[in-house]
């Protein structure tokens, strides 16, 4: 009788032998006689004993069991990923293995779903930010700003790019490394101190010649509205700098599109529109830019376009312009990123085309409301300031404790015992708003579960 | 069986190895890319030009970004053209920008890239090839 050596190495004993034998070796660990013997294995590897496929699964179930899902424990908990509620369809639509499983478009005949699903992605994201052409996604937010700035570089012949100093500490971060490499200046613009918003005067100083581009967030970081976008657009323009504009998509169901009050690109989070917060990703960069053909010409990424057969009868989709990819003009292309998040960009369009318009703005309405009521709930707490800022927000704002003595630190762990998620500390990031949180509010949140934040709140503060 | 499709070589002009031409007009030397260089190309879709009164060198043995004038998108491929002499550039073809084909249908003619203003032509011309030469160098490539 043959034995198998191992259930998954199906060599049997006799052949493993015969082929030792075939290469004048004596025995397997005889191919190991280079290794020197310090620091050679001795003896098995100290782990515990094998499981069966039964014994695996009730062991990691186990280990699984300790995290707790969004719907056992509200979250408020937002800031660059938020929690919506994903309609059952769309995980069942990417899930098809034609989606799922399928390999990078280049060959478009064998490729016409996944192409058209990523027109249909691209066209939805046109009309949400309100711009001509939308690339097939960037990475995330952070990459897709990045992209943003270099593409104003390049069609300015300009360096110097000026964001707001209240903006994401991660995506300055992730934006200061992606340019540096062009050997660009990323000046921080200071804020209206009572409203957070970006200070028109600073900005003033800070636009010039050299200027490539200036960017806000809108809604901001800290949940804020850049009421003034116009006019920094403007501003932007005169000084013949590009106008860059970040977006949370949800919030476009009730803000005007940027590409309406002057955007030349738009970057974004997409991860709300229907993809998973999976412990921070993987994630869907927004990027979509006006349609001159010389700002297309310089865009990155991958753009799925439609076009007709040669007899003019059929409809059919390929990758369009991939003459600025790095697969084609190398250290020429546009972008460094010849990648993109097909699945989640599909999620976004199946997300978006089953909502429509009316019911991306009843979600966005539904954000927006839930974040009032807590505002106007928790600011009437004593010791709390809510919000820090004096500026209409959408769906996230910011909390001080202002009482003294509670740290944001000990007002999360005291909300974790109570069952609830906290907001983001921001001590770290902008440890000038002292005991500063940043709260999100979604469509997941019941009236229960606000209701519920603002007893543990007081509770904690007012030592009740 | 055909043979080989015969290249047209102007007379006239001065070749790079890389493909260019040259052609000396008065102060000014014209250039573009050859015959041979446009059917390899294929169909070319668009040209990106560098700027009016950007100086460029002569192409070398080391090909630098100093040196390119242009940069040809056909349908898969993405290629520099290189500056034949030193100079600064006074003038590029913005026909091309619309018919970007020109280069395909008519290399020598209505397919001109740009005008140098040549900084050292008569010394720098001594780099290049005349069209026997070229010719021969075509026969080589097989």
């Amino acid at each position: 009788m043959q034995t198998m050596s191992h259930h998954y190495i199906p060599n049997f004993r006799e052949i493993r032998e015969e082929m030792l034998a075939e290469i004048g070796v004596g025995s397997v660990d005889d191919l190991f006689s280079d290794i020197p013997p310090g620091v050679r294995l001795k003896g098995p590897l100290n782990l515990p004993p094998k499981m069966s496929e039964q014994e695996v699964r009730k062991h990691v179930g186990g280990l699984l069991s300790k995290n707790v899902p969004v719907n056992r424990m509200p979250t408020f908990l937002g800031g660059g990923i938020w929690p919506h509620h994903i309609p059952a369809h769309v995980r069942a639509i990417v899930s098809r293995a034609e989606f799922l499983t399928s390999y990078t478009p280049y060959q478009a005949e064998v490729s016409q779903g996944v192409l058209q699903a990523l027109f249909e992605y691209q066209s939805m994201i046109c009309e949400l930010v309100g711009l001509d052409v939308a690339n097939a996604s960037m990475y995330d937010w952070p990459t897709a700003l990045g992209e943003a700035a270099l593409m104003c570089a390049r069609l300015t012949g300009r360096r110097r790019f000026l964001v707001p100093d209240l903006m994401s500490r991660d995506r300055l971060s992730v934006l200061r490394n992606y340019s540096s490499g062009a050997g660009m200046e990323i000046v921080e613009v200071g804020h209206d101190a009572g409203t957070g918003q970006l200070d028109l005067e600073s900005l003033s100083r800070e636009l010039n010649d050299r200027t490539a581009g200036v960017y806000i967030e809108n809604p901001a970081y800290l949940g804020f509205l850049e009421t003034r976008a116009q006019e920094i657009g403007e501003m932007a323009h005169r000084a013949g700098a590009m106008f860059v504009v970040g977006v949370d998509p949800i919030s476009l169901g009730l803000l005007k599109p940027p590409g309406e009050y002057g955007a030349d690109i738009v970057v974004g989070e997409g991860q709300p529109l229907g993809n998973p917060m999976s412990f921070g990703g993987p994630t869907l960069g927004i990027f979509a830019c006006r349609g001159d053909e010389r700002v297309i010409r310089s865009m990155p990424g991958r753009i799925s376009g439609m076009t007709k057969t040669v007899d003019g009868k059929t409809r059919g989709f390929v990758m369009a312009l991939q003459t600025r990819e790095q697969h084609i003009r190398r250290e020429r292309a546009t972008s460094n990123i010849c990648s993109n998040e097909t699945l989640c960009a599909i999620a976004a369009a199946v997300y978006l085309a089953s909502l429509g318009p009316e019911g991306l703005r009843e979600v966005a309405e539904i954000c927006a409301s839930n974040a009032r009521y807590l505002m106007k709930r928790l600011g009437g707490i004593s010791g709390v300031r809510v919000p820090i800022f004096n500026s209409p927000h959408f769906n996230e704002f910011t909390l001080r404790l202002e009482g003294g003595g509670i740290s944001v630190e000990v007002l999360n762990s005291e909300l974790l015992k109570a069952g609830i998620h906290g907001g983001k500390p921001l001590k770290r990031e902008f440890p000038g708003l002292g005991e500063a949180s940043l709260l999100c509010t979604t469509e997941i949140h019941a009236k229960e579960d606000l209701d519920g934040l603002v007893e543990a709140v007081s509770r904690v503060t007012e030592g009740g | 069986m055909g043979g080989r499709i015969q290249r047209a070589v102007p007379r006239e002009l001065y070749y790079t190895r890389d493909h260019e031409w040259a052609r000396v007009e008065g102060e000014l030397v014209r250039v573009g890319v050859t015959d041979y260089a446009q059917s390899k190309l294929g169909d070319v879709v668009y040209v990106e030009f560098s700027g009016v009164g950007q100086a460029v060198k002569q192409i070398g043995e080391r090909k630098e970004r100093e040196m390119e004038v242009a940069v040809l998108e056909s349908i898969k491929a993405v290629s520099a053209v290189y500056a034949p002499v030193s100079g600064t550039i006074a003038e590029v073809n913005r026909e091309l920008s619309e018919r970007p084909e020109l280069i395909n249908t008519s290399p020598y003619e209505k397919g001109w890239i740009c005008l140098i203003r040549p900084t050292n032509l008569a010394a720098e011309l001594n780099n290049l090839m005349n069209a026997d030469q070229y010719e021969d160098y075509l026969k080589g490539l097989g």
